[in-house]
């Protein structure tokens, strides 16, 4: 009786899509086979809960914006039509020989392909007098713009270096460091004068080595600008604009809409769109504490009583930024925490902490081992503007 | 009746050129398409995306759509193909996950620490997962489930539960065989039932 069950057919069965022979079959079984009848109920749920999708509205802009592209594509068809009408009437062709013309055209085209080919890779370049810098090819076939480039090439202002899954490329940042280009990068040179070099990240992996005194080189990704304070770091952005920041030496800023992390040598921190820079933590840090900190970063407040509880003395540096990013008794929180791990000094009160007092914010900093705030504070000040 | 007749109307007028029945053919399909665009990808700026290349590619191939298959599956199949073109194109940019790589485990921890804290992880993950589907409303923690779903998966429930097809339509729309398609259907119904199994009773006293 139960030597042939019918799971595989039972979504067929609810749909009635079955043969009548077969879902009477179906029907039969069901009754008797109570493993079946099981799975059914499953599935019968699995219908139900899908049967509360609900067709969405499409937003009301967007025959607006399809009616432009829609005439983008129309235009160049009918410009072309009009060109045919053109030369027509211009040199008084008849049909049959404009058709000649015609069928002509694909070798023509063939010709004008060639020589923009040979135009392209065996002429030299028309100098490009933009400012820029040098790309070298590390693996593949990394291009900027739409040109490959060779072992060696430059990287104009405003232009965009690629690299595919087999390609890496390295640039050399004027006279101050370099960047390696990991595969499935784009990046673009934003801006290069003596005290603001930038580069805008789209997406992909790159390791920076900067040797010029800090906030001289910025990286620019979706979600927050990275800015340089003398260091070398890696920077790895996905898709959606999330960014993972990992210093290797030195130290970092990530900054966004006034919202600020500083993260040392061995820490990282995550930058998400929407919601700017994270805190930042220690690489060594609990995946636990890991895990209930990207919660809180993206706006679970209550995960951050697991942080406190899991911290250790080392991730004072991620506490010291929650003062920052929390208030009233979760600051609270945060300060008897912190003060359990680091004592402040006799000057930093519990009242003016949890009242964001700068001075005192900083005198606390420099308890915590990581080097003295003046020394990125003396760097700080309004960032060079992008030109435009 | 009329309507098909309407469509087919709009759809000739289109062939000549005739904006105006485009637009009216747009209004017709948006909402599906976006629909579909919408819940496969899950975020908007990507099914404004395959909802405007979806029609732009209906604009100008209009004109070679001889009637052999309903407009409707060849619009569908259009979808379908931007739809899996976006999530292959995503695919090739590893999602974010800064446990996956390592980098946050492999100073100083050994193998079997990582495997373990990596277990921990997903299983928090999991925890939180279901937590989140707990405290959802049944119709978000229904799209929350679906957009979790295998693409496949995902993709034949959409094309049933929004447009209705029948298994043979969606098997020529999704380029395979009926039975494929009730296999896909099968496995995306206990998918979902797993997953919010704690929405039975909530279910049971709706219908």
């Amino acid at each position: 009786m139960f030597g042939n069950h019918v799971h595989k057919q039972l979504s067929a069965y609810l749909h009635g899509e079955l043969p009548a022979e077969d879902a009477r079959r179906v029907a039969d079984h069901l009754r008797d086979c109570g493993r079946c009848r099981t799975e059914f109920e499953d599935v019968e749920f699995g219908a139900q809960l899908a049967g509360q999708l609900k067709r969405e509205q499409a937003p009301e802009s967007l025959w607006a914006e399809l009616e432009a592209a829609m005439s983008k594509e129309d235009f160049s068809r009918r410009r072309g039509a009009e060109k045919v009408e053109e030369a027509r009437s211009k040199f008084g062709l008849s049909w049959p020989t404009l058709k000649l013309c015609l069928e002509l055209a694909p070798v023509l085209i063939l010709i004008g392909v060639g020589i923009v080919f040979v135009n392209r890779y065996f002429q030299p370049p028309q100098p490009d007098n933009r400012p820029s810098w040098e790309v070298t090819r590390l693996d593949g076939r990394p291009t900027v713009g739409k040109r490959q480039i060779a072992e060696k090439g430059r990287l104009p202002l405003g232009e965009w270096l690629t690299t595919d899954d087999a390609s890496r490329a390295q640039i050399s940042v004027g006279q101050i460091g370099e960047v390696k280009i990991e595969p499935n990068s784009r990046i673009q040179l934003v801006e290069t004068q003596d005290d603001n070099h930038r580069l805008a990240m789209q997406r992909g992996k790159m390791e920076a080595f900067i040797w010029a005194p800090p906030r001289k080189f910025f990286v620019q990704t979706p979600s927050a600008l990275a800015v340089d304070l003398g260091c070398s770091y890696t920077l790895e952005v996905t898709e959606d604009g999330t960014a993972l920041l990992h210093v290797t030496m030195g130290w970092v800023a990530f900054e966004w809409q006034g919202r600020e992390s500083f993260v040392p040598a061995e820490a990282k921190c995550v930058t998400r769109t929407g919601f700017g820079p994270g805190t930042p933590y220690f690489g060594d840090a609990s995946a636990e504490f890991q895990l209930m900190l990207a919660a809180f970063d993206t706006g679970q407040a209550d995960s951050l009583d697991s942080i406190l509880a899991l911290a250790r003395k080392r991730d004072a540096l991620t506490l010291w930024h929650l003062l920052a990013r929390t208030d009233g008794e979760a600051r609270g929180k945060v300060f008897d925490r912190l003060a359990n791990l680091v004592p402040p000094p006799k000057k930093v009160t519990r009242e003016g902490v949890l009242s964001g007092n700068p001075a005192m914010l900083d005198g606390w900093w420099k308890e915590l081992g990581l080097g003295d705030t003046e020394w990125w504070r003396m760097w700080k000040g309004p960032l060079p503007t992008q030109a435009k | 009746m009329n309507e098909i007749r309407n469509e087919e109307r709009l759809i000739e007028a289109c062939r000549q050129g005739d904006r105006e029945s485009f637009r009216q053919l747009f209004e017709l399909h948006k909402d599906r398409v976006w629909s579909v665009a919408l819940h496969f990808i899950g975020d908007e700026a990507a099914a404004r995306d395959i909802t405007q290349q979806v029609f732009l590619k209906l604009f100008s191939v209009i004109g070679q759509f001889r009637g052999e298959a309903g407009f409707s599956t060849w619009l569908y199949r259009m979808v379908v193909n931007a739809c899996l073109d976006e999530q292959r194109r995503r695919k090739r940019f590893l999602s974010f996950d800064f446990f996956k790589s390592g980098d946050g485990l492999s100073d100083g921890m050994s193998l079997m620490d990582q495997q373990q804290a990596k277990q921990f992880e997903q299983k928090l993950q999991a925890m939180a997962q279901e937590d989140h589907h707990a405290q959802l409303e049944l119709s978000a923690a229904v799209k929350a489930a679906v957009k979790e779903l295998k693409p496949k998966l995902r993709m034949a429930i959409l094309l049933k539960y929004f447009e209705g097809l029948s298994y043979e339509e969606m098997a020529s729309v999704l380029g395979c065989s009926a039975g494929t398609v009730a296999s896909r259907l099968n496995r995306g119904h206990k998918e979902l039932a797993r997953r919010l199994q704690h929405l039975r009773s909530e279910v049971e006293t709706r219908k």
